[in-house]
């Protein structure tokens, strides 16, 4: 059971050089004002953000629009991606259904979510569910079009297998079609989170619901900068949060997985 | 349109769990003794500060008005949320109640707004250009680049009158659409000739060196009434008990504001992101309590010369009757 350790040690290299990479970035923001690259007024110091977010984290508003932001980006990514994977399933094992759906799939997956925005807002107005619409719309189709590819790369051998012992359609989607597609799930489920929150902050932005977007907006229209950019800021912490969370959410769950077992062998 | 109307059903379809429980209805009365629950749909900026001065010193609980302020963005979510139920008042610039009337939009102004301060060169929004822009009157803004808002609307209306006014042809200023926080960049990097802000862009554009060349408020009318609070014309007929006594709580609420611009410039710093060092600078806009009728009247003149309006509102159907 030395594996993880070892692994954990090689990969410190690449951590430390990300967090230098972060710190290069944050140096670079912190002068561009100084020197008077950048007017100061329109793109504040990286320390004057800084600090602006030390007073961000003690108002009460501030955990409250963080909670309605993770609300609705958990609401809107919980039902994609289990619509999203019924659906993939559905479509993916039943013959005829991938034929039938393809196009309509291939028609409706590029309208920009936003594009929804006006329809929402009449539908639900400033609520949650303005949002949570443009949410789900995005991300369902990162997990459909990632289940679709996952269901049809079963082994044919497996498939011809599980006929040959007569596997029934329940045993066949629990012990074959899903051990296969679940690596494409998982993927699907980390770029759907992705993409959730992309959308979670545009609707709060754009539509006024609750949550850190609103916030952003009132900051903007009060010429309150610093607060602005550190609102932002943590919008980028939490997509960043959820993606370290969800890679290693996937080491876990596929640990038995090939490609996940090459990683492991190769950082010995 | 064929994919507009798949993606609607498909949304549609996705949605249902979560529309349900959602009822589009106004607002039924209470139970015998429960206070009315109210929300309200507002603007973070400074001309509702009445509404939440008033909720603050109990002007509408003592109506038995359990009253809850929702910003959103603008009048685009304010108008549907009205007419849909989620908001039982609206807060809105007169323009765009002028125009959703003029396309029968079941709506009805119920109490005034925020006026300008009518006071030439001290109002709470100006036109304005960079510190060392050539440009001193309105009436040189012909065939140059203006910054508005929101094209089609209020600010267009108000610097036409400005340009009017001066002497100049308003048919020959450029209009561009632009939010009020990018206009201060704009002037400076000379994208825009002049900017319509409001505060609190235009103490920062003051501050960067800007320079006021017209108070388009002042220009368009006499004490010009900005914004309004509506209703719905049908929560109007079915609750007129409610209607009557959330205006009488804004009146309260617009007078005492007026007469403590130190308590209304505190409770400013409370939903927006201004401090308290920032908002002692700006210049407040006006709260009387009544509706400037004539300035309503004289703006849609305005409008409708613009070709804004198409015809001439029925300002009595959409004013409270005296």
């Amino acid at each position: 059971m030395s594996q993880p350790v070892r692994a954990g040690r090689v990969g410190q290299v690449p951590a430390l050089l990300g967090a230098a990479g972060l710190v290069a970035v944050a140096v670079a923001l912190e002068l561009a004002p100084r020197l008077g690259l950048v007017p100061a007024e329109f793109m504040p110091p990286t320390s004057t953000i800084l600090a602006e977010l030390a007073r961000q984290l003690q108002r009460p508003e501030f955990w409250v629009a963080l909670r309605d932001t993770l609300v609705t980006w958990g609401i809107g990514l919980g039902i994609a991606v289990a619509a999203g994977t019924v659906a993939g399933v559905v479509i993916g094992t039943v013959p005829g259904l991938r034929a039938a759906t393809s196009s309509t799939i291939e028609f409706l997956r590029p309208i920009p979510s936003v594009a929804l925005i006006p329809l929402a807002v009449l539908l639900y107005g400033a609520r949650i569910q303005s949002t949570l619409m443009l949410v789900i719309y995005a991300s369902f189709w990162q997990m459909l079009v990632q289940v679709l590819h996952g269901v049809v790369d079963v082994d044919p051998v497996a498939r011809d297998t599980a006929r040959s012992y007569r596997l029934g359609l329940f045993a066949r989607i629990r012990y074959l079609v899903w051990p296969t597609a679940l690596p494409y799930v998982v993927t699907g489920v980390r770029l759907a989170a992705t993409v959730a929150l992309i959308l979670t902050i545009t609707g709060e932005l754009i539509i006024g619901t609750p949550g850190l977007g609103k916030e952003i907006a009132v900051a903007s229209e009060s010429n309150a900068v610093p607060p602005m950019y550190a609102l932002v800021l943590v919008t980028g912490l939490l997509g960043v949060t959820a993606n370290l969370a969800f890679r290693a959410a996937e080491r876990r769950v596929l640990a038995w997985h090939p490609a996940i077992r090459v990683e492991a062998a190769a950082a010995l | 349109m064929r994919r507009q109307l798949a993606a609607l059903l498909f949304a549609a379809a996705l949605l249902t769990p979560a529309a349900c429980g959602t009822t589009n209805q106004p607002s039924a009365p209470p139970p015998a003794g429960q206070p009315d629950k109210v929300n309200v749909g507002v603007i973070a900026i400074l001309d509702v500060a009445p509404i939440y001065l008033g909720k603050q010193k109990g002007f509408f609980a003592s109506r038995n008005i359990d009253l809850t302020l929702t910003t959103a963005q603008g009048g685009a979510v304010i108008v549907p949320g009205v007419q849909g139920g989620q908001f039982q008042f609206g807060f809105s610039n007169v323009i765009s109640l002028l125009l959703a009337q003029s396309q029968n939009l079941p709506l009805k102004i119920v109490c005034n707004g925020n006026n300008s301060t009518g006071v030439d060169g001290q109002d709470f929004g100006s036109l304005m250009v960079k510190g060392d822009s050539p440009i001193t009157s309105a009436k040189e803004l012909e065939g140059k680049k203006v910054a508005i808002n929101t094209l089609r609307n209020i600010a267009e209306t108000v610097v036409r009158a400005s340009v009017k006014k001066a002497g100049g042809d308003a048919s020959k200023v450029q209009f561009v659409e632009m939010p009020f926080p990018n206009m201060a960049a704009a002037l400076q990097s000379g994208q825009v000739d002049a900017a319509f802000p409001v505060e609190p862009f235009q103490t920062a554009i003051r501050d960067a060196g800007g320079k006021s060349i017209a108070s388009s408020w002042v220009d368009a009318a006499p004490n010009l009434t900005v914004a309004a609070y509506f209703t719905s014309t049908q929560t109007m007929e079915t609750r007129k008990d409610l209607v009557d006594r959330f205006t009488a709580a804004m009146k309260e609420s617009l007078a005492y504001a007026d007469s403590h611009p130190d308590e209304a410039r505190q409770i400013i710093t409370t939903y927006t992101q201004i401090t308290a060092a920032q908002v002692a600078k700006l210049t407040l806009p006006k709260w009387p309590a009544e509706i400037n009728r004539d300035s309503l009247q004289k703006l849609a003149e305005l409008a409708m010369a613009d070709g804004l309006l198409k015809a001439q509102p029925d300002l009595n159907a959409l004013l409270p009757s005296a």
